[in-house]
This record gives C-alpha cells, structure tokens and sequence, in this order.
C-alpha cells in the first residue's frame, strides 16, 4: 500500500492539465455537502484539478485565465471575519474573469440577523450573479439563498457547513494521494463549533473513506455516530494506523467557557505533536483549515513538517476548487 | 321564559360524559336546562330564540389556559380586543394570559387594570396570571397575596424557570396558602443554555446548539419535592418530553397535587420539521424528538397530561424573519387550538369526550374556573363546530394579529361556527 501511494505522491504533478468536463449540480445554491450526491462531488473535484494544474502551470498566474465568468459579479459578503476564505473566492472569482466586490459586515451590527436579511434586500437589487456568504449563524445561507435572485455559495454558516473548504481538502488529497475511497481519515479536535467537520464528515464518507473523529466528549455533538463516523476520546488511539489527520481549530469565540479546563491541558491531550504522530500510518499527513491555534491543536514543528504537513498546500488548493464551484453556479438561472 | 334554545345538537359534556344529541336552554347567561333527545314543545314554545344546530356539535366553550398577551407594551404584535375576538373565533370563551407583557404583570393594580378592559372589550372572559417574581427575574417574590385578591387565577413566571430552589419552595408554600396554583415552565436553563433548539441527531446535522430534552424532567423533579415538602397545588406548562410525564405519571400515582397541559405543536410536530431551518418551528420548549411526541398523545389519553393549551405567542415577522438561532421562539395558537386538537380525535388517538375535557373541563378544575359542563346552572359559555369541516391552515387567514404558524398549509378538519359568552354570541361564522 505504502508503495502504491508513493506511485500516485506526484499522481497530477508534472502532466498536463486534464479535461475534466464543467462540474454540474442540480441545486441552484452550494450551500452545503449534505445533499450533494457522489457525482457532483466528484465532478467538483476533477474540475478543481484541472484549474490547479492551469495554476501550477502559469506559475504565478497574472488574472484572468478563462473569461467564464466574464460579464458577472462575484459578492463576497462576510458577516464573520475571514481572511483565507475571502481572498480564495476572490482570486478564484478573477482567475475565471468575474468581477468581484467585497462586502465585510463583521462587527458592523450585533444584529447580524436583521443586517442579513436587509443586506440581502439591498445586494440583491444589484443583480450580482453568484453571492457567496459567511454568517456565524447556522442556516444563514439557505436563509438569504431564498431571499435574492443569484446563486448562494455558503462560505461558512455557524456550525453547519463550510462545503468549499471541505472540496478543497478532498482535491488537496486527491492531489496528493490519487484517491479518497478507502482512506482512513481522523478529524481531530473541536468537532461541535466546527462547520468544517461536518462537511468534511459528510464528503469523506460520501466518497468510502473511514471517518474517525477525535475529541473531549465536551466538545464531541449529540448522535454524531449517526453519520456513519467511529468516535474516540484518546488521541493516539483516535490517529492510529490512519492515513490523515486533520486537526480541528479550537474555536474559542463558539465556546462557552466549560469545554476543556485549559488550553495547556488541551494541548498535553488532544495537541497534536511528532511524539503522537509516531501513531499514525508511517506516511501519514497532516491538514488543518487554518488559522491554526499553534500549541493548542498542533505544535509549529508538527504544522511545518513539509514531509507531512499539507496546510499550505490546502490553501494553494483552495483557489481551484472554489473555481469549479464559482464555475458550476455560473449558468444558474435566476430564481 | 328561556333567551336562547339550542337544540338537535350533538351536545359534548365532558362534566357528565355525555355525547349525543340533545338541546341547552339558556336563561340570564346560564344553562337553565339541558338534556338528551329531542326538546319538549313546551320549553320551544317558550325560547325568545331558538336555533336548530342540525346535528352540529356543542361544547362548552374551550379555556386556553396559556396565551401569551403582547397588551400591554407590545400592542402592534396583538392586542387585547384582537385577542379576544381571534379567542371566540376558534371557539374559545376564555383566555388565561401569562403575565409576561411589558410592564410585566407582577402587581395587583395590573391585574385589576386588565381586568377591566377585557371587561369593557366584552366577547370571551380574560383571567389573568400573576408574575411569580418581581419582573420576573426568579429573586424576589412579587406580591401574590395582593394580587389574588385582585383576581389572579394563578401565578406563574412566563417562560423563565424559577431556578433558585429556595425561591421555588417559598413560592409554593405562598401559594399553597393563598390555594392558587403555580403554573411553571420546566426547564433547566443552566443546562439548556444557548440552545437553539432540541438536542439529537437532527441538532447535530443542522449545526444548531442543542437543549437536552431531560432539562424538563429536571426541574419536574426538583419541584416535585418540593411539593411533597409544601403541598401546594403545582401545575406543569407545555410539557415535551416522555421523560418529564413519567415523573409526571409517578407524581399523580403519588396522589400529590399536580397537573399538567401541553399544546398543539408537541403532539402534532418532532423535531424534523426543523431541518430547513424555518423559524415558524421555533418554539420554547423546543419541538422533541418523535419518540416524545408518541408520548405525548398516549399521556392526554391516559389523562398524566389534564389539558391542551394554544401556548400562543404573539411574534411579528421581523423576530421570525432571521436566521434560526437568533429568531424569537413562539408562534400563534389561538386559531388552531380547536382543529389540532380534533386532529387527535379524526387519527382516533382521543375520544371526543377526552378531547373537549382537555380543553375546558381540565383547565377549569385546575384553576377553580365555571366551566367544562352542560349542567344546569353552569355559565352559557358555548361553542358549536362541525368537526368533520375541512380546512387549511393559512396564517394569514387568521383574525389573530400574529400569522406565524408551525402548521402553515396543514390540512385540519373541524370548524368553528358559534361562540356564546354568558349566552350572548362573541362569534358567529358568516357561511355566505
């Protein structure tokens, strides 16, 4: 197995880009991988591969590198602060020729609720064509997706779901290993405030991986064992034998004080560090969605190992799989 | 010399368990006489009024023992007279109103002030609970003594839990003396917290915060000891959870003085209707899981649960229009008392007579009202419906201010035609 994988390391590095077809998705909305069936997944996935080839190959690519989205307005609208997120839906946006704007509510209202659907009002007479949205309340996509005109991509809404982040891991480990059907993956750490996690719950066993979670059963969410994943409270135990792990940020500002006595405590039990990795399948690598908590979820010399570490591959990544999502939605009609 | 003969009615008279038809004769706002089969020539001779009913059922008019009133304070949501008159539309002749409106209706001034307008509005009856705590804020008890001679029925603290046992023992050893019931909201906040809605699988997928089921049973329990301690008459809201009627079941068996109700959505709706995030399904306490709802049903059949209440709540669209968790929890009830109620009766889950008791007779015993009998001499508090009348449920059809309904594009059978309050019509169905 071991061998195999080494074969397929550089499985899409060094060809040519490939041809995969336009990702099609039935919805008129990404607000989320629940819902999505294996072929739109997998059809976001290699359209995202072929971009990140057409990216690599440019080396640092001047914009745009296709007029797909030439004539039409990309909305960024965060109601939370981002930073990676936002830039990657930019870029992404100008790569395929759109224009984009930028609208940053964060702190703007404690009223979030109310500015959302006012704001939606507001950019919706703008007629822009794609909106994507990030919102600290779970089910603020789907809200506002049935209050404007154009396609709603959730960038992150609360706890819910994060779909584009977690495309981007699936194609950060395509790209790296060939494959996600049979992976054994461990998403570490704070599962009930992450949106990330349930997406990636939702895609990873969509797609035949084994899910394993890892976490304090105080930040571990009711009846998850309903979604198909094997739950363990000891971290090397959890990341034995597996073939990623991926760290969770310890979301801090979703906590309510209780959840773990101490971030030294945290650390000495759910951090990730080399002495625990030693667990891990021999050629095990490591993701995180970022921005990390260094020493609380994972330590600097585990984050940047480059033999094992794909976090900034992931953010490289992020760029061509939020094409082919930007790409999928471009031809939706107006509801 | 009799007002008003109603008469080839199926008469519903939970008081009597009586089901079948019949006639009442009203004199002075009371029933003078009643009886089954057909009316004597004599006593039709004599009515100023008669109405033939044509089968069509005839009740006592139904006691909502929960509804939340938006007057005073908030009177663009609801008020009193709009109130009132979407009570006798959906065949309710009295209303019992929490004291959570804003000034918060801790004190017996209040009581009498509301009082009197409903008084003056005229239509269905308004009894009032008092604020158990000042302000509600679960600290200081307000004056109950006060405003029971002022004509509180009852006390209660909105949808707070009182949560200091020390206040909770004193409130109820007060209200054992003044022999008012205490009407409590069960749920442990410190344990539901931030939830945003039921806990379980259906949370987890959303990505909303849940609120473990068992913080009901939880304070259910604390209180239950402490009505063994004080012996006070304790009345249980809304209740959710299969959790909270075992203790409820266990406490009756007991002989201790408790009672319970539950409202329409907690038999007809599970938490699954949560999953688009529609904030018409936010409710406080949060839609359970299904397994809850089936318990529900089984404890208003087997009586652990006395009565259903609307548990209305007046909310606008902008507290709606949000997204889930910042969303204000309730929705309107008054308009669908009835029909959800004879829902339960059409599925077979209730027998008529079960279901008419819930609605007027229990509410009336558990808070020493005149009601839930066709008897002589019991008030002319009336309402007739045709069960079987089928209908949609739109919110925006509804005389109630408040148009958010969890039961929006429901089909229900089961119509109000008439209201009598006291013998006079408070609502009359235009069948044009």
């Amino acid at each position: 197995m071991t061998n195999q994988r080494d074969s397929q390391q550089t499985a899409s590095s060094g060809q040519s880009p490939g041809t995969a077809p336009a990702a099609s998705l039935t919805s008129r909305h990404l607000l989320g991988i629940e819902g999505l069936n294996p072929l739109e997944i997998m059809g976001l996935i290699d359209r995202g591969d072929m971009f990140a080839d057409i990216i690599r190959d440019h080396g640092r690519p001047e914009p745009p590198l296709s007029d797909i989205l030439r004539g039409k307005t990309v909305l960024n609208l965060f109601f939370e602060n981002s930073t990676r997120t936002r830039v990657s839906f930019e870029l992404a946006a100008k790569h395929l020729g759109g224009s984009v704007l930028n609208i940053n509510v964060a702190g703007s209202s404690v009223k979030k609720g109310e500015t959302l659907l006012d704001t939606a009002t507001t950019l919706n007479a703008m007629h822009p064509h794609i909106l994507v949205v990030r919102h600290n309340c779970s089910g603020a996509a789907q809200l506002l997706s049935q209050h404007v005109d154009a396609a709603v991509i959730n960038a992150g809404d609360g706890r819910h779901e994060h779909p584009t982040q977690a495309l981007l891991d699936a194609l950060t480990i395509k790209r790296r290993i060939g494959r996600i059907q049979g992976l054994r993956i461990a998403i570490c750490g704070d599962v009930a405030n992450s949106r990330v996690a349930r997406s990636n719950i939702h895609l990873l066993s969509t797609l035949g991986a084994e899910v394993r979670l890892v976490c304090p059963p105080t930040l571990l969410p009711t009846a998850i064992d309903a979604m198909g994943v094997d739950i363990f409270t000891d971290l090397e135990e959890g990341i034995a034998d597996v073939d990623i792990v991926m760290m969770l940020r310890l979301q801090t500002e979703r906590m309510a004080g209780t959840e773990t006595p101490s971030q030294r405590e945290y650390f000495n039990l759910f951090g990730l560090d080399q002495k625990k990795l030693m667990r891990a399948a021999p050629d095990a690598l490591i993701m995180h969605p970022g921005p990390m908590n260094r020493g609380v979820e994972i330590d600097s010399a585990t984050a940047d190992d480059v033999e094992k570490s794909l976090i900034r591959t992931q953010v490289e990544i992020g760029v061509a799989a939020r094409m082919a999502c930007l790409e999928a939605l471009a031809d939706k009609e107006p509801g | 010399m009799t007002d008003l003969l109603l008469h080839n009615a199926r008469l519903l008279d939970p008081a009597r368990a009586f089901d079948g038809i019949g006639f009442v004769a009203i004199k002075d706002g009371v029933i003078s006489a009643a009886g089954p089969g057909a009316v004597g020539h004599d006593l039709l001779k004599s009515a100023a009024t008669t109405i033939d009913c044509g089968g069509a059922c005839l009740a006592p008019g139904l006691i909502d023992m929960r509804v939340q009133t938006a007057d005073p304070g908030t009177e663009h949501l609801e008020d009193l007279p709009t109130l009132l008159r979407a009570a006798a539309s959906g065949g309710i002749t009295s209303v019992v109103t929490l004291p959570n409106a804003k000034p918060v209706i801790d004190d017996a001034s209040m009581i009498d002030s509301l009082g009197l307008r409903a008084a003056r509005i005229g239509g269905s009856r308004l009894f009032i609970y008092g604020a158990a705590t000042r302000n509600l804020e679960g600290v200081a008890m307000a004056e109950l003594g006060l405003m029971t001679e002022a004509g509180a029925v009852g006390f209660a603290n909105g949808t707070r839990t009182v949560m200091d046992s020390m206040v909770m023992r004193r409130l109820l050893s007060y209200c054992g003396m003044l022999d008012r019931p205490f009407v409590q909201h069960c749920e442990d906040h410190a344990l539901t917290g931030a939830g945003e809605m039921n806990e379980g699988e259906t949370s987890t997928r959303l990505g909303l915060i849940g609120a473990p089921a068992e913080a009901e049973a939880m304070i259910i329990d604390r209180d239950l000891h402490l009505v063994r301690m004080t012996g006070a008459r304790y009345h249980i809201a809304h209740v959710s959870t299969r959790a909270a009627i075992d203790s409820i079941r266990r406490a009756k068996d007991e002989g201790l003085p408790v009672t319970a109700d539950t409202a329409p959505p907690y038999f007809m709706l599970n938490e699954l209707s949560v999953s688009t995030y529609d904030t018409a399904f936010k409710l406080t306490p949060p839609l359970r899981a299904e397994d809850d709802r089936l318990a529900v049903i089984d404890a208003l059949a087997d009586g652990t649960i006395d009565a259903i209440a609307s548990d209305h709540v007046p909310v606008d669209g902008d507290a709606k229009a949000q997204p889930f968790g910042p969303a204000q929890p309730g929705a309107s009830g008054i308009d669908t008392l009835l029909a959800m109620t004879l829902a339960l009766v059409h599925r077979e889950r209730l027998p008529m007579l079960r279901a008419m008791e819930c609605l007027s007779l229990a509410p009336a015993s558990i808070l020493d009202l005149d009601g839930g009998s066709l008897g002589d001499g019991a008030a002319a508090d009336l309402v007739m419906f045709d069960p079987d009348a089928s209908w949609v449920v739109r919110g925006s059809d509804f005389v109630s201010t408040c148009r958010i309904t969890p039961f929006e594009g429901l089909p229900v059978q089961g119509r109000v035609l008439t209201s009598w309050v006291a013998g006079s019509p408070a609502f009359e169905r235009d069948m044009a």
